[in-house]
Order: structure tokens, then C-alpha cells, then sequence
């Protein structure tokens, strides 16, 4: 199988967005996430995490400061096919199979076909049986299981999700939560996870950050020294939890003494 | 609707028209026993015209619609150039088969070439126009999704937008083959040898009413038939509702100034691209005018400036109340319907029906029903504005958001208080398309109708002037009518604005 490479590396310095002249959505962030990890970006609604996900997928350009991967702008590991996104909507083209929407990452990558290695994923993912079914037909935690399907076929460097499970109910969540670290320790790919549930988090990470409310700056940097897999209901479990939910409330704090300034 | 009841609809109106035909003491009517009687007994002629005007329509077809995608695909590669394609394609859109018929007679000869560059002409922009909403009428996820990738726009093209267009190409290419017989037959009328129109001008000269009116029912039983096998073809292909295609993209919009930039930019265009194109083919320069010599034309000759103002007078004085008319009586027969919807299930086929005939065709048919005078041409073009008009506002009134229904019905509005709050505020978008789309098309009805038969208006001076080799008058009646249809179509888009962005904010992006 064509790899396009070890796992990537990330540094944000002094990225910032303005949208629209005047609204700040990030605000100076400077940040590196170290290569293979999983960090979880965890904050606010509408506090700019989505669009710090898309500057670091090179979606969005920044008005100031810059992100490199592995040394290099984004565009350039995009052109090699090193770099997934999943969103919130799965994004599935919902005139082709399961099969075919997740070869598409492949095609998109302007990677070789790999009809063996398109069926492993299909199952790995819990699809097995899927993958001549059209979206359509796919309740909404399957369809998000084919686009992470699709993220992972291309065995990016840098895998991105953007609150890929927030359409979701509780339990599809759980499950998916639970099914999904040993894929992705698996793959190994430095990966972002944009989430506003604080057990996904815990769950998922090995690194959490914090964001402020609108604009987005780091309240918080907090390590998730647990093996996987993880027990929610273990005490450690629960501690770094309650940690996350202070953290975040200071962060709300934070922005109101700002703003009353 | 079950099919019992459309062969019942169909039936009930044959006798009508039966039981009117023999009643219609002096008026040219010939009924349905009558027609077929015509075609029974003449079966060769009709067969070998139908033939020839299928075949030219069809390359009409074919070549109209190729030009339509290559534009909608450049579109979608350069965003920048979509106001402009879309602006010259208005344009040329607007450009009168009745004086570009005979420009083309007397440039390409007496053969079919006139005949399909006209159906060509009257097919394109109804499918460049659901083209370019089609290709962009993607969820902007979609393309991040290709983006992230670090593909560009070719393979937007390739794996998303040109499967996502296809249900819109195939909706225009439905409304377009009824128009591509349109643009056929226009053709013919302008001094073919063969074909439907050619026989349907020889019958008009000679009164012959039986073989008139058959005429018409072949025109429009062909319309009505491509229009059928396209749309069942469709569904065949592509499982699903059709999309609803009520008008142009909204143009990307800008400033005051951006918009009044893009209008110079787009006219400096068109003057290029006409005399360019006139120098490149090295057309003749008595056939084929240049831009300075219709100017000084117009600026240099009061008698002949008097004479084009004087006939785009008398044009407008017929088809503003006409086109006024068509708008009125297409909405308002929607909202009745939508009030007494047991109506609508008789009615609603039968229009989608009759929107595909081209009713130009049929022109003089309703000149001679209803004479000379202003009230063939009123109605004429009041026709054709409506059938399109009642379709769109039919499907704007289903548009209106269900929650907001049913919030009026919690507190026991009835079903007036629904239509003037509710209803027809969501039907305006459509209406303001609908408006939009059927300037030229409305200027077209005029003009035949005073070619063929009134004698007077712009239709008259271009066909005048092409009789007596006048191409200056030709070209400058050319120019004239594109710029009036452009500069109303123009004015509805600006009232348009004004009217959603307080009605239907939502509807007028930023």
C-alpha cells in the first residue's frame, strides 16, 4: 500500500482570522501538536475551533501568522494526499456506494485504486455488508462511519475531524467513541478532533485543549495520561473530566471580564 | 391524478373544441374531426414536413445545447466569468429571430443552415440557465471535501458538480426541445423551401383554415411529444424530483458600482464579439453591419431614427399590456387553484402541457381568430407569457414554509388570511423569474405577430427592411429590440431586489 509518509507534525504561530473585516474568530494561537498524537480541541459553540481546524487544513487562509505541517505550508500536504477531514456532515456524493464514496479518498489523493484495502476499512469501521448500499439508505451514525471510513483509506498524516459525531445521538456516539481509538492508533496520523462533548474528549485524546468563547485563544493545555481503552467510569476518568468542565467555565470567565473591559 | 381522468380531461376538451368549431358561425375555427380529416387525406405532405423540421430542430438541438454546456462548464471552472457568460448569453438570447432569421437567409443561402443556427439559438440559454445553477448547486462541503485533498477546480468537475447537474441538465434540456422546433419553424417562416413552417405560411396566405389549424396541432403535438420522451427518458435515468428551475442564478453581486462596472464590461463585450465576428468571417459589409454604421445610422438619419422609435412605440403599446396581462392572469389562475384545489388536478397537466407548445407557432392561428387589430397581438403575447407564469407560480406557492402554515392554522387563519400572508409572499420569487424570463419571449410574440400579420411595430419594420434589403434598418431594429428587452429584463431584476429583499430577504443573498 502507497503511504505518504509518518505521521506529521503541526505548528500554529501567531495565527489569527478576521472574517469579514472585524469579526476575530482566532486570535494569535500559537500551538504545536506533536506528530501521531490525538488532541482534542474542546470549547465554546461558534468560538472559532472549526475555523482553526480549517486553517491548519489550508480551507481558510490566516490573515496573520502562519501553520506548518512537517515544515511545509498545508497546501503542500494536500497535494500529497497526506491530509483527511471529516465534518459534521458526512459529505457522503449521494450517488455512490459505500464502496465507491470511500475509493473517492483514494481518487481524490490521486492514490492507485485498492478495492482489498476499500472492503478492510468498510469492516473495519462496522460497515461490513455495506458497501453496495447507497447513503441514502444508512441511518446518520452508519453515513458517519463511511466518511470516517473515506478519511482513513488514504492513511493520511494528518487526520482532521470536525465534530464528526455532533449530528448524533448520545448512544451512536458512545459506541462510535469506543469503536474508533484502536483504528486510529492503527494509523497513527496526528489527529485533531473539534468536539464540544467533554467525555468524547477524555475518551479520545491523549491531549486536550481549551479554547476560549469567540475569539478562540488557549485557556488550557491539559494531558490525558490514561491507556486505552478508557473507562468512563473510572475515578481518573471522572477526575480529568471534572478538570476539563472547571477549565472550561474559567475560560467562559475569562471572556466576560474581557468583554466588561 | 389518475389516467382515467386525464383521458377524461382530454376528451372534454376535444368535444369543446368539436362542439366550438361547429358553433363558430364566420369565425376560422376548424375542429378536431376536421383536422383529422385534413391530415387523413394528406398524409405525405405533413409526413415529409414533419420530418424536415424535426431534423433541422434536432441539430438545433444537438448543436445549441453543446454550446450551452461548453459555456456552463467554462462557468464552472472560472467563477469570475460567470456574470459575463451569463450576461452575453442573455444577450444574444434577446437577439429577434425576426430580424436574425433573414440576415441569416441572406448570409447562408436557402438550405436548412438558418433553420438550425435559429434552433440553436432559441435551445441554449434554456439549458445554459439550469446549467449554471446546477453546477452550483452543491453543499460548500463538498468542495471543501475536494479541497482538503489539494485538487482544484477540474476536479470539482469531474467527481462532484457535473453528477450533481445532471437532473438540472436534463430539466433544461426538456423545456429545451419544445424550443429547438420553436427555432426550427421560425426559420422556416423566413423563406425556407421545406418544412412546417413554409406550410404553414403557404396555408395562411391561402385562408386554407383546415390545413392551418392542422398545422398547429402537428406543431404542437411534436412539442408536447419530445417534451413527454425527454421527461420519461429522465425519469428513467434519474429516479427522483426533477429540481424546480425558476430562473438564472443571481449573478454575484457587488456594489452600485461593481454592477455598473460589470454592465460597461459586458457591453463592451457584445460590441466586441459582433464586430470581431463580422470582420473574422469577413461577412459582407452590405449584409453584415458593423457597429459604427448602425450608430451613425441612428444619429446620423431623423427620418430613419423616427421611423425605428415610432414602430418600438407602437410594439411596446401592444406588448406591455399583453405581457402585463400574461403575468396577471398566470398568477391569479394560480391562486385560485390554489384556493380551490380540486380544480388544480384537471388543470395542472394540461398546462405543464401546454407550456411546451410553441405558441409563436401558432401565431397565425390567433391573428386570424382574432383579427388585425391589437387584440391578436395583446393576446399573443399575454399566451405566452402565461403558461410559463402559471407553472412557476404554481410551484412558488407550494414553496411556503409548512411551520408557518401551520402556525396560522393554530390560531384558526382560513385559507384567504393564509394566501395574502403566507402563500403569496412565497410565490413572489417565482413570479419575479417567471417576469424576468418572458421579456423576450414576450418581445418575440409581439414581433411575429406583426410580422405575420398586423403590418405594423418593429416586427413589421424588420420584415420590411429585409424584403427591401434595408440591412442598415435590419441590424439597427436588431439593436434596438435586444436593448429593450435587456433594459426591461434589467428593470424587473432591479424591482425584483427591492421587492425580496423586504418580502423574502432570504431569497436575496448578500
Amino acid at each position: 500500500m502507497d503511504k505518504p509518509g509518518p505521521p506529521a507534525s503541526i505548528e500554529c504561530t501567531g495565527l489569527s482570522r478576521l472574517f469579514d473585516g472585524s469579526i476575530l474568530a482566532v486570535d494569535g494561537i500559537d500551538i504545536t501538536f506533536a506528530a501521531g498524537r490525538t488532541t482534542a480541541l474542546l470549547g465554546p459553540s461558534g468560538c472559532g475551533k472549526s475555523t482553526l481546524l480549517r486553517l491548519i487544513a489550508g480551507l481558510e487562509e490566516p490573515t496573520t501568522g502562519q501553520v506548518r505541517i512537517a515544515g511545509e505550508p498545508p497546501a503542500a500536504l494536500c497535494r500529497q494526499g497526506g491530509l483527511s477531514i471529516a465534518f459534521q456532515d458526512p459529505c457522503l456524493l449521494p450517488w455512490l456506494t459505500v464502496a465507491r464514496n470511500v475509493a473517492l479518498g483514494r481518487k481524490l489523493a490521486r492514490q492507485a485504486p485498492d478495492p482489498q484495502g476499500v472492503d478492510q476499512i468498510i469492516n473495519l469501521v462496522g460497515l461490513g455488508g455495506f458497501q453496495n448500499a447507497r447513503p441514502a439508505s444508512l441511518s446518520g451514525g452508519m453515513r458517519q462511519r463511511a466518511a470516517i471510513a473515506r478519511a482513513l483509506i488514504t492513511r493520511p498524516r494528518v487526520l482532521l475531524l470536525d465534530e464528526p459525531f455532533g449530528a448524533l445521538d448520545a448512544l451512536t456516539r458512545r459506541q462510535l467513541a469506543q469503536d474508533l481509538p484502536p483504528l486510529w492508533q492503527d494509523q497513527a496520523a496526528t489527529t485533531l478532533l473539534v468536539t464540544h462533548s467533554v467525555d468524547e474528549a477524555v475518551m479520545l485524546a491523549h491531549r486536550i485543549v481549551i479554547l476560549s468563547p469567540r475569539p478562540a485563544r488557549v485557556v488550557a493545555d491539559i494531558a490525558v495520561p490514561l491507556p486505552q481503552p478508557r473507562n468512563p467510569e473510572s475515578p481518573a476518568f471522572r477526575r480529568i473530566v471534572g478538570e476539563v468542565l472547571a477549565q472550561l467555565a474559567r475560560g467562559g470567565e475569562m471572556a466576560q471580564s474581557l468583554a466588561a473591559q | 391524478m389518475t389516467p382515467a381522468a386525464r383521458w377524461t380531461g382530454l376528451a372534454a376538451l376535444l368535444a369543446l373544441w368539436q362542439g366550438l368549431a361547429l358553433a363558430g358561425g364566420g369565425w376560422p375555427l376548424a375542429g378536431p374531426l376536421e383536422v383529422a380529416g385534413w391530415l387523413w387525406s394528406n398524409p405525405g405532405l405533413t409526413g415529409r414536413a414533419v420530418a424536415v423540421t424535426l431534423a433541422n430542430a434536432a441539430w438545433g438541438f444537438v448543436l445549441g445545447n453543446a454550446a450551452a454546456l461548453g459555456l456552463a462548464v467554462i462557468a464552472a471552472l472560472w467563477p469570475r466569468a460567470q456574470n459575463l457568460v451569463a450576461g452575453l448569453a442573455l444577450v444574444v438570447f434577446c437577439l429577434p429571430l425576426i430580424a436574425t432569421g433573414p440576415i441569416l437567409r441572406v448570409l447562408m443561402g436557402p438550405g436548412d443552415g438558418p433553420q438550425i443556427v435559429l434552433a440553436a439559438l432559441a435551445v441554449y440559454y434554456t439549458t445554459l440557465i439550469p446549467m449554471l445553477a446546477g453546477l452550483r448547486a452543491i453543499p460548500s462541503a463538498w468542495l471543501d471535501l475536494v479541497q482538503s485533498y489539494g485538487r482544484g477546480r477540474w476536479a470539482e468537475l469531474a467527481h462532484v458538480r457535473a453528477r450533481a447537474s445532471l437532473p438540472y441538465l436534463l430539466a433544461g434540456l426538456q423545456i429545451s426541445a419544445p424550443a429547438a422546433i420553436l427555432g426550427a419553424m421560425v426559420g422556416e417562416f423566413t423563406g425556407a423551401e421545406r418544412g412546417l413552417g413554409v406550410l404553414t405560411i403557404r396555408f395562411t396566405r391561402d385562408l386554407d383554415i383546415a390545413a392551418l389549424w392542422s398545422m398547429a396541432v402537428v406543431a404542437a403535438g411534436l412539442s408536447i411529444a419530445v417534451y413527454a420522451a425527454i421527461g420519461w427518458a429522465g425519469r428513467r435515468a434519474l429516479p427522483g424530483a426533477p429540481p424546480v428551475i425558476l430562473a438564472p442564478p443571481r449573478l454575484i453581486r457587488g456594489s452600485p458600482a461593481r454592477r455598473l462596472a460589470d454592465t460597461a464590461l459586458l457591453t463592451a463585450a457584445a460590441l466586441t464579439l459582433w464586430w470581431a465576428g463580422v470582420e473574422l468571417l469577413d461577412l459582407n459589409p452590405f449584409l453584415a453591419k458593423r457597429p459604427p454604421d448602425v450608430a451613425a445610422a441612428f444619429f446620423g438619419s431623423p427620418d430613419t431614427r423616427a421611423a425605428l422609435l415610432d414602430a418600438a412605440a407602437k410594439t411596446l403599446a401592444l406588448a406591455v399590456p399583453g405581457y402585463l396581462a400574461g403575468l396577471a392572469l398566470g398568477a391569479g389562475l394560480a391562486v385560485l387553484l390554489s384556493l380551490r384545489p380540486g380544480l388544480a388536478g384537471l388543470t395542472v397537466p394540461l398546462a405543464v402541457a401546454l407550456r411546451s407548445i410553441p405558441i409563436v407557432t401558432t401565431a397565425p392561428l390567433i391573428v386570424l381568430l382574432l383579427g388585425r387589430g391589437a387584440a391578436g397581438t395583446v393576446t399573443l403575447v399575454a399566451v405566452m407569457v402565461f403558461f410559463p407564469t402559471f407553472v412557476a407560480c404554481q410551484q412558488g406557492l407550494r414553496q411556503a414554509p409548512g411551520p408557518i402554515l401551520d402556525l396560522f392554522r393554530s390560531h384558526a387563519s382560513g385559507p384567504w388570511r393564509q394566501m395574502l400572508h403566507v402563500r403569496i409572499p412565497a410565490m413572489l420569487p417565482a413570479l419575479f423569474a417567471s417576469a424576468r424570463m418572458s421579456v423576450p419571449a414576450a418581445i418575440l410574440a409581439a414581433t411575429v405577430a406583426e410580422w405575420l400579420a398586423t403590418g405594423r411595430g418593429l416586427g413589421n419594420l424588420m420584415a420590411l427592411s429585409a424584403s427591401v434589403s434595408d440591412y442598415t434598418m435590419l441590424w439597427l431594429a436588431m439593436v434596438a429590440v435586444t436593448l429593450i428587452s435587456a433594459t426591461i429584463y434589467g428593470g424587473i431584476a432591479w424591482a425584483e431586489r427591492r421587492v425580496l429583499s423586504v418580502m423574502a430577504p432570504e431569497q436575496v443573498r448578500p
